[in-house]
């Protein structure tokens, strides 16, 4: 564990690099807590990422969060030298959630912001092939909103009309007439 | 969909009428060689894949929805279910963001528990991880020769946990049950009995001219692209990069053994293939290491029957052996979580065969895929 950055220097830290982009920076055990607007986003990750002592180069993953009034996308970054992991939050209107994405910075957000899109129904603006990913095509909620509540299924009327006649070749007799 | 003949491919004398048009194939989701249901539309040209969509979800049953909708205990009975192979390692993370979230002071005894039981389940999943990827090069005898040495951990862990492979063995606070008589013998017969075996597996694997010529240099991950992609584990050790998180966050008592991580050096099937077997030898001297050094004292703490962190969020992660699987739990203080995310390794790793199997021929893109090791059930959740 070399270059391991302490809890108080790590928020200082951040706070001077983010100067001016982060609506508040707090530390908590080995997570540092960053919160966006969801403008700044792609260059606040570019940032961390680039900022040599926080190291944040690696992408965990992004998850997308239902915070009951707006939605939430949470990334989280990391270094490979030392435990810290950095958590970027842009809080997204309910009606319109976009976010810029994060794609020319990591190939690896690409799965990952369609698993949002899929579950939450976050844009991300400028992602490349922003498709459901677990969820079937045609689906017509995000799944993981809290308000979502799965529409029920119409089902085609349907009757018994009997069976269906034997189908036959043009010149095959009836099987009642075949010897 | 008819498209002309491509400039760059010379049309033989006569030959106006060959086909040379691309070909869509379908493999999976029910194809042998996919690990479970993952679909590959792929873009042929003649034997040579020219780009490949993967396609995930078959096995997706909404564990994040589920867990939304249960307590805290009820969804960590679930968690085995999702890397069905590695159970413990979803349990841990699990647990281990349960208890960063509610202060809890883990006991040493249960700590050593844990790694055991996790470093036992690390070895047979690489049994399966090296069984089924020669299995998809078609060779028989290694997977009965791992599925043979497999089943003695199983029954080892049968022993400690009830179960072979869906454990629900750790708890928030510690372990479920304290270890059973006869298990430390079972588990130091089977620290004896193992690395003979290890060398056996790299008799016949290792110098086979077949498997060599089908593995080497196939599939090669550069260390920057596993880097973006994300790709963690012995996935990404293969590339050269030692990361492992049992020595950057020494989480849980790891600091305390001597063991080493493995890495590779270029990055490709065969790669990936010797670091699990490295992988396997060093799980061997941790299990003994923490044989030798287990405490005695209580393996879980007492806590209440209804968990109720206070609210906040934790992400904790464990090296899986697919990598680095982490839980994000959000707590808003209720007695069910408000958001479970789960991240897992094999979800990254299949988002990663679009860029690594264009150029290849099909019959490679099922020893790359197979040397990935990835698993369904982990990545569609």
């Amino acid at each position: 564990m070399s270059g391991a950055l302490a809890m108080p220097e790590a928020v200082e830290l951040a706070s001077e690099i983010l100067d001016g982009v982060a609506l508040s920076v707090h530390g908590r055990g080995q997570r540092l807590l960053i919160e966006l607007e969801a403008d700044d986003l792609p260059e606040a990750a570019r940032l961390i990422r680039d900022d040599p002592r926080i190291d944040g180069r690696y992408l965990v993953m992004v998850a997308g969060l239902d915070g009951g009034g707006s939605l939430e996308a949470a990334y989280l970054l990391r270094s490979l030298d030392h435990p810290l992991v950095v958590e970027m939050r842009v809080e997204l209107d309910r009606e319109s959630p976009v976010v810029p994405t994060v794609t020319h910075l990591w190939q690896g957000a690409n799965w990952h912001e369609r698993e949002a899109y899929d579950m939450f129904g976050i844009i991300f603006d400028g992602h490349p092939d922003l498709r459901r990913l677990l969820n079937r095509e045609d689906l017509d909620s995000f799944p993981l909103r809290k308000d979502a509540r799965p529409r029920r299924k119409v089902r085609p009327e349907w009757r018994w009309d009997g069976l269906e006649p034997p189908r036959r070749l043009p010149d095959e007799p009836p099987r009642s007439e075949r010897s | 969909m008819s498209t002309p003949p491509r400039a760059d491919v010379p049309v033989p004398e006569g030959g106006q009428d060959l086909n040379l048009e691309e070909v869509m194939l379908n493999m999976g989701p029910q194809h042998p060689s996919t690990h479970g249901v993952l679909r590959l539309v792929l873009r042929l040209d003649g034997e040579l894949v020219l780009s490949v969509d993967p396609v995930i979800g078959y096995l997706h049953r909404g564990f994040e929805k589920l867990g939304e909708n249960r307590t805290y205990l009820q969804l960590l009975a679930m968690l085995s279910r999702l890397d069905y192979l590695s159970g413990i390692f979803m349990e841990w993370a699990y647990v281990r963001a349960v208890e960063d979230l509610m202060e809890i002071e883990v006991p040493r005894r249960a700590e050593y528990l844990r790694v055991i039981m996790a470093e036992l389940n690390r070895i047979i999943s690489h049994h399966v991880a090296i069984g089924d990827f020669l299995l998809n090069l078609g060779s028989w005898t290694p997977f009965f020769w791992t599925f043979r040495d497999r089943e003695i951990i199983m029954d080892l862990l049968e022993m400690a946990t009830g179960q072979r492979m869906m454990y629900n063995y750790l708890r928030v606070g510690g372990v479920r049950y304290d270890l059973p008589d006869g298990f430390e013998q079972g588990c130091r017969d089977f620290i004896s009995y193992f690395p003979p075996k290890i060398d056996e597996y790299e008799r016949l694997i290792t110098g086979n001219e077949i498997f060599l010529s089908r593995t080497l240099g196939m599939g090669i991950i550069e260390p920057p692209q596993a880097l973006s992609q994300g790709l963690s584990g012995p996935n990404l050790r293969a590339c050269g990069v030692k990361w492992d998180l049992r020595r950057v966050e020494d989480y849980s008592v790891y600091g305390e053994f001597d063991f080493e991580v493995p890495v590779g050096q270029w990055g490709d099937a065969f790669d990936r293939y010797r670091c699990r077997i490295e992988e396997m030898r060093q799980s061997l001297k941790i299990i003994e290491q923490a044989l030798d050094g287990l405490p005695g004292g209580p393996f879980s703490v007492k806590l209440p029957p209804m968990l109720r962190p206070p609210a906040g969020n934790s992400y904790q992660a464990v090296e899986s052996p697919r990598g680095e699987f982490g839980a994000y739990v959000v707590s808003r203080g209720g007695l069910r979580p408000w958001r479970v995310k789960l991240r897992d390794p094999s979800f990254v790793a299949i988002s990663m065969l679009p860029q690594i199997l264009p150029g290849h021929k099909i019959a490679d893109l099922i020893a790359i895929a197979g040397s990935l090791d990835v698993l369904m059930g982990g990545t569609d959740r």
